[in-house]
């Protein structure tokens, strides 16, 4: 056991963090570093992405064969803290760390050829189409059916919850190609051209004032059969896949710890009763915990990653990550909200054209705030529901 | 970076899981609690025989040279078993004392630590202190011929009734607070002892015009609260550790009892609430061996860093304790509030290691002020 960072591993960091500086436009780093919503701006992904990838490290995770850097399991993970810590947008999720991974492995070489190069440069964007109305946590109940008709399928049904779905170039859909088996089986992975006739997206009004969530409706929708990923009716392997092969993404360590960073800039900024907030008992004390949260949330991430082989079931480590990283997401910006008392209470809609805050009394911190934590009560719905994860937890580990 | 265990590790384990499975049984240790001293001088030979006593002494003291992950990983089995011996106050505490205010007495007494004749109890914590290390004392020394006078009380001072030896600390005029050997038959030296919740033992200690030679002093002013804090900080470290093996043992014993008891015509496992609760346990409890991970990570480097980690870990596994033992009682029904069930000692158990060393109130406003510094 030895729990240090080597050498090697600090000059790596080093290495990263200038580099990082290096290509890092302004604007774009203003931008993320202001930001009002959850995701980053779709426009700055696709330009930071193509200059992450002239220097090879858009892809982190990939294996070398499809562009990835061949780094270590703490490589990547010193790799995205800087990312964080440079106030870099994040990485476009769906297409870097869901289906990228599902076409490299799942993919035939001419899907491979035409989609990953892209997803890459940052130049096709993704959105995800598995929750339907009807199917949220119980997901294998979809309907959504996929009907093969010569070389192509006809596409009916709705997608609810497809994030960026009005703005994305492609969306990887689970859908039903075969109605006569059971649930889970019967399930297809559908790589569909966002702009095929046929599609319609409703955005959907959130209660943070952003509208990212989306329904689509689809509607005799013709996808070509080569857009199939896998085995026809063995799409639920590739959801499983993409849902599990990334084991500690869930944890968003680096976004809490961003979050948290965030915090104690506003208590340090905040003067009440002659000094700051973060020096007032009730304050410190809710900040110290959620550092010691923090920290906990960090190592078990790090156990993940190192892979502990001793008594170490990494199912049950990257769902207990899913869990308070969740949970984590939520505490770190609530209190945020708290720091700000009334001022927390302005509505400022999100986006690119926000006014600008006039100081002193509105300080560039205010916006977004309290915004993100209204959405973020959105962290213990998707990707399963908390409760979802506690019952598979409670099988997971204990059998029950 | 590398989370997996050493030969020598392993071997630590495997026979600390062993020993700790046959003494661990609650009805042996409900027997053995009642031992006036709370120690079972078998077992403690024993402890010393499989070598844990040496494990974090220096080589040339007579110890193993271990280090401090190999410490909390016998820790945490401790903590399974439901270990009540002194090893934190004396092999852990105090023998880092020893070891590095060195001096006359630092040969002899850490290999005595490490052969299991000498157990030294740090007699530190005073009436009115709330886990005060740097706050001046109220006991005094003062210059008495070649040596010194104490006199004053120490409060609640673990493992006292089973101590051969003590380190008292007292304010001793122009040099501030001093650490001091004091043999524990010492004339002007009164115990009054008790046994505490968990069923090991402590004592009220009283110097009325107690005299120790010179070489009795170890350190004196920012040298021994810089020790104390030291010192403190590993056995903080060891008690995260063997709160982790307590809370892991919960789970065991909550997630057998849920599949035996039955109610409505099925096993409790079968209702969703209940899930619920014990996996909030485990997450607790992973959660707590993380940042186990993470002080043991810390401990070698830069100051704020390290009492950043370490108070992280004891909040994190000070909340951790109090969820996992109070949900463990209520899955139990009934049988949780009796003695005759294991769930119930560890109840005890988690609550001393909370309270041991900086409770939860205590390191969230280290962990705070760190900020501040």
């Amino acid at each position: 056991m030895d729990f240090r960072y080597t050498p090697e591993d600090e000059a790596f960091r080093q290495e990263v963090r200038a580099g990082l500086r290096a290509i890092l436009p302004d604007d774009i780093r203003e931008r993320q570093r202001l930001t009002t919503t959850m995701n980053s701006d779709t426009h700055d992904q696709r330009v930071w992405f193509s200059l992450l990838d002239d220097k090879g490290w858009s892809v982190p995770a990939w294996p070398t064969e499809y562009g990835g850097p061949g780094w270590s399991a703490i490589q990547k993970y010193i790799f995205e803290d800087e990312m964080y810590l440079a106030s870099a947008p994040e990485f476009q999720w769906t297409g870097t760390h869901m289906v990228g991974p599902v076409i490299y492995h799942f993919g035939d070489d001419a899907q491979k050829e035409r989609f990953l190069p892209a997803i890459r440069r940052g130049d096709h964007i993704w959105c995800q189409g598995f929750s339907e109305p009807g199917s949220g946590s119980d997901l294998a109940s979809l309907r959504t059916h996929a009907k093969l008709e010569g070389n192509k399928y006809v596409v009916n049904g709705q997608k609810i919850w497809t994030s960026t779905a009005y703005e994305a170039d492609w969306g990887f859909f689970l859908v039903k190609t075969d109605l006569t088996v059971k649930p889970q089986a019967g399930i297809s992975f559908l790589l569909i051209d966002m702009k095929s006739p046929g599609i319609t997206v409703r955005r959907i009004p959130q209660i943070n004032d952003e509208e990212h969530l989306c329904e689509v409706f689809l509607d005799n929708v013709e996808v070509p059969a080569e857009n199939l990923v896998g085995t026809p009716g063995k799409g639920w392997t590739s959801a499983k896949f993409l849902l599990e092969h990334e084991r500690t993404s869930s944890a968003f360590i680096f976004w809490n710890k961003r979050e948290l960073r965030r915090a104690r800039m506003i208590a340090d900024d905040i003067v009440h009763d002659g000094r700051p907030l973060s020096q007032s008992p009730a304050f410190a004390g809710r900040l110290a915990r959620l550092e010691a949260d923090l920290a906990a949330l960090e190592w078990s991430v790090l156990r993940v990653l190192a892979n502990e082989s001793h008594g170490f079931d990494a199912s049950v480590a990257s769902s207990i990550l899913k869990l308070r990283g969740s949970e984590m997401q939520q505490a770190t910006t609530e209190i945020q909200v708290d720091l700000l008392a009334t001022r927390g209470l302005r509505a400022y809609v999100p986006g690119r054209d926000q006014p600008a805050p006039s100081l002193p009394d509105w300080p560039e911190y205010v916006p977004g705030r309290t915004a993100i934590a209204t959405i973020m009560r959105a962290a213990t719905l998707y990707g399963g529901t908390k409760q979802v994860q506690k019952n598979i937890l409670a099988k997971l580990a204990f059998g029950l | 970076m590398n989370f997996d265990y050493s030969e020598m590790q392993q071997m630590l384990l495997d026979s600390a899981e062993r020993l700790m499975k046959e003494r661990g049984q609650v009805e042996k240790w409900r027997e053995r609690r009642h031992i006036e001293s709370g120690l079972d001088a078998d077992g403690w030979a024993q402890f010393a025989e499989l070598g844990w006593l040496m494990l974090p002494i220096p080589e040339d003291a007579g110890g193993l040279d271990g280090t401090m992950e190999d410490v909390a990983l016998l820790n945490i089995a401790l903590g399974k078993g439901l270990a009540t011996e002194p090893y934190i106050n004396s092999v852990v505490l105090s023998a880092y004392i020893l070891d590095q205010a060195g001096g006359a007495h630092r040969e002899a007494l850490l290999g005595g630590i490490a052969s299991g004749e000498a157990r030294v109890a740090l007699a530190h914590a005073e009436i009115g202190d709330r886990y005060d290390i740097d706050t001046p004392r109220a006991t005094t020394a003062v210059h008495d011929g070649n040596g010194y006078k104490i006199d004053g009380a120490k409060s609640v001072i673990f493992d006292a009734p089973s101590a051969t030896h003590f380190i008292v600390s007292a304010d001793l005029a122009d040099a501030g607070t001093s650490l001091f050997v004091v043999e524990a038959g010492a004339a002007g030296l009164a115990l009054e002892s008790y046994p505490l919740v968990d069923g090991t033992r402590a004592a009220d200690l009283r110097f009325g015009g107690l005299v120790v030679d010179a070489d009795a002093l170890l350190a004196s002013g920012a040298q021994a609260t810089d020790l104390l804090f030291a010192a403190t900080d590993r056995a903080a470290i060891a008690a995260v550790a063997q709160g982790v093996g307590s809370m892991e043992a919960c789970l065991d014993l909550c997630s057998a009892y849920m599949k035996e008891r039955k109610q409505f015509g099925q096993p409790i496992g079968n209702f969703q609430s209940l899930q619920h609760m014990i996996v909030d346990m485990l997450v607790a409890t992973h959660q707590s061996r993380s940042a186990l991970y993470g002080a043991l990570a810390a401990l070698d480097g830069e100051a704020q860093a390290r009492i950043r980690a370490i108070s992280a870990a004891k909040v994190v596994m000070g909340e951790a304790s109090q969820l996992v033992m109070r949900h463990g009682v209520q899955i139990h029904g009934g049988y949780g509030v009796t003695d005759e069930y294991a769930i119930s000692h560890h109840y005890r158990r988690l609550l001393s290691l909370e309270k041991a060393y900086g409770d939860i109130e205590y390191h969230v406003a280290r962990l705070a002020a760190a900020h501040i510094a």
